[in-house]
């Protein structure tokens, strides 16, 4: 019911618009967060948290569209214990802060996927 | 037509050509239009057809992939004993083709013309290539293994390491093995792909077996190595669920509080695992009688699965692009090809450094792939690299999951090494965190999936 009305609301709104395609181009999505060094550390993302961070309908949080700081943060909880983790610790841990401020602003200037739209 | 206008045509030529899935062979190459050609369509050749098609939608990607269907090996164990069926491993590639514009070809590449820049298939196509992705996966090698040369022996013992029949007669064997009986697991030696997945197998059989009612049934792993990643959680849980006694030998690899957790039982578990110092290398095997000599004695089995030793895909051994370690030498920051240039070979057939020959490190490989062709293409510098690998694998029970977890980065000598922090979960990690890996190994199955074909 709730999925239904979501995706009602966005269609009415006329959000399939930012809906990314397939193709979407994440150095065309941007304000330039998309460097390619960026693309770079970001992409290492996609084997769990879904292609751009898009992931549908898994455990996974997704991470387009979340805000610079919280990534950063939750980055940095993780790394140093405080937020329990199964391996996000080690990973977090394994990336400069250069690295998890560039992912922040690749992921927070890609859309959120609004999956339920497209059904 | 005036030169202005000329351009403009071109321009518009190729774009329409750009957002058409292309047709072999089709369509009047214009000017200025890369080619890329993609060898296997697995995980290391479609992720890299996909993201370059994302990165870079002026680029024309083919991909020649004899099967119409892909079956993923990665959570392949799964299905023999029963958690997982057929349908579940079998993946489309409608997504890569209308979603996407990848050319998809059903056809097998059967030579690699380096110095034309062009590849030929068995269906008779020649197709030339600015650049050629090489992704084929893995063969088998059974030359080492005494009595395992023969068609009849390697149809009787099967290793399922590549999806397929194969798993189907893994399930068939395991189903067969009568109550109590003794299932035989051979691991090959390094490098192999999916360093945790034979170890996993040999959880999920001991499992399979106990949730039938068996009470007393061996799982024997016969392996060639001292260790293996994710063996200080694996040999923790099995000691835990399976009464395995900690080897001696292996006890080094804890510290000693941790070793004086270890439960000691006074008979062997169900399941056992015997290292190469304790005699786990096989020496012969009869595959008719189903019995299995190794360097501690004669196993007589009710199964037997051998992971035989692997090398670099067949396409790639016969085009000359590996060594003699069977694997492909690459340079880490393109994966192009040593020995050819234009050529990049990722996934299990080449040679990364540290990064294990796993889905994930292929998928990795494929996306930097795609960051460095495009430049290369486009005349643009090449990026700097960054990779990661996480594997999962389950003990046995479905609510008890681990993982090792790596990023990489190359060293001042070019090659990939690991970030050096820890990669496994701690020693006295929480029930919460070997369930959440769990939870998280099947949601991977699916993200990853949707990663990689979607
Ligand atoms: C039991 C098991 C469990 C696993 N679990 C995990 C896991 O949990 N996590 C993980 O990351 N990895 C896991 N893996 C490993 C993972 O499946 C492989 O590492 C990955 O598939 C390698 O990708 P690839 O592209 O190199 O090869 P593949 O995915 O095997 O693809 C190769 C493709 O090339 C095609 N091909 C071969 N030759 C030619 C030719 N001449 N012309 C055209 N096409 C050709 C083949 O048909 C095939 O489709 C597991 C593997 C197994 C066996």
């Amino acid at each position: 019911m709730k999925k239904t009305l979501t995706g009602a609301f966005a269609a009415a709104l006329g959000l399939a618009a930012i809906m990314p395609t397939a193709n979407a181009n994440p150095e065309q999505t941007t304000n330039g967060a998309q460097s390619p060094a960026a693309t770079m550390a970001a992409q290492t993302c996609g084997g769990c948290h879904g292609t751009l961070g898009q992931v549908k309908d898994t455990a996974f949080m997704p991470l387009a569209g979340m805000p610079t700081t919280h990534f950063v943060r939750a980055m940095e909880a993780f790394a140093n214990g405080s937020r329990p983790s199964t391996l996000m610790g080690p990973l977090a841990r394994s990336f400069s802060k250069e690295e998890i401020q560039a992912m922040a602003e690749y992921f927070a200037a890609i859309p959120k996927f609004n999956h339920t739209a497209t059904k | 037509m005036s030169t202005m206008n000329r351009r403009n045509f071109l321009k518009i030529a190729s774009a329409a050509a750009a957002a058409s899935p292309f047709l072999a062979g089709a369509s009047a190459k214009a000017a200025e239009e890369k080619h890329v050609v993609v060898i296997g369509g697995g995980v290391g050749g479609a992720t890299f057809a996909k993201y370059l098609r994302m990165y870079a939608p002026e680029i024309k990607v083919t991909i020649i992939e004899p099967k119409k269907e892909y079956q993923r090996p990665y959570g392949s164990s799964e299905v023999i004993v029963g958690n997982v069926d057929m349908e579940e491993i079998t993946i489309s590639y409608d997504a890569l083709k209308n979603k996407h514009g990848v050319n998809m070809i059903q056809d097998l590449v059967t030579e690699i013309r380096p110095d034309k820049k062009e590849v030929a298939t068995a269906g008779g196509m020649t197709l030339t290539y600015d650049r050629l992705i090489v992704s084929p996966g893995i063969t088998f090698d059974y030359s080492l293994i005494p009595g395992m040369q023969t068609p009849e022996a390697q149809a009787q013992i099967v290793h399922g390491w590549d999806a397929g029949n194969q798993l189907e007669t893994l399930t068939k064997q395991l189903q067969a093995v009568p109550v109590d009986g003794t299932v035989v697991l051979v691991p090959p030696p390094n490098p192999y792909r999916c360093p945790p997945g034979p170890y996993e197998r040999a959880g999920l059989i001991a499992q399979w077996l106990l949730n039938r009612g068996d009470k007393n049934p061996k799982v024997i792993i016969l392996d060639p190595k001292d260790g293996f990643t994710t063996d200080v959680t694996m040999l923790q849980a099995w000691n835990r669920l399976y009464g395995m006694n900690l080897p001696k030998p292996f006890e080094k690899n804890y510290k000693p509080e941790e070793v004086a957790t270890f439960k000691k039982y006074d008979k062997p578990g169900v399941i056992q695992w015997i290292m190469a110092t304790e005699g786990g290398r096989v020496v012969k095997v009869d595959a008719a009688n189903k019995i299995v000599e190794a360097e501690a004695g004669v196993f007589k089995a009710d199964m037997i699965t051998i992971i035989p030793p692997l090398k670099a895909g067949k396409i790639a051994i016969e085009a000359g692009l590996a060594d003699k370690s069977g694997w492909c030498p690459v340079n880490m920051k393109t994966f192009e090809s040593k020995i050819h240039p234009f050529i990049h070979v990722i996934g299990d057939s080449c040679i990364a450094g540290e990064m294990p020959k796993s889905g994930y490190s292929a998928n990795s490989q494929a996306k930097v792939v795609a960051l460095q062709v495009k430049a290369l293409l486009n005349n643009q510098p090449l990026n700097e690299v960054v990779l990661q690998n996480t594997c999962y694998a389950k003990a046995g029970p479905n609510d008890y999951g681990m993982f090792v977890a790596d990023v990489f980065r190359q060293n001042p000598e070019g090659v990939l090494k690991r970030a050096q922090q820890p990669r496994y979960l701690p020693f006295n990690a929480s029930t919460a965190q070997f369930r959440l890996s769990a939870v998280y190994l099947e949601a991977w199955m699916q993200s990853f999936t949707q990663d990689i074909f979607s």
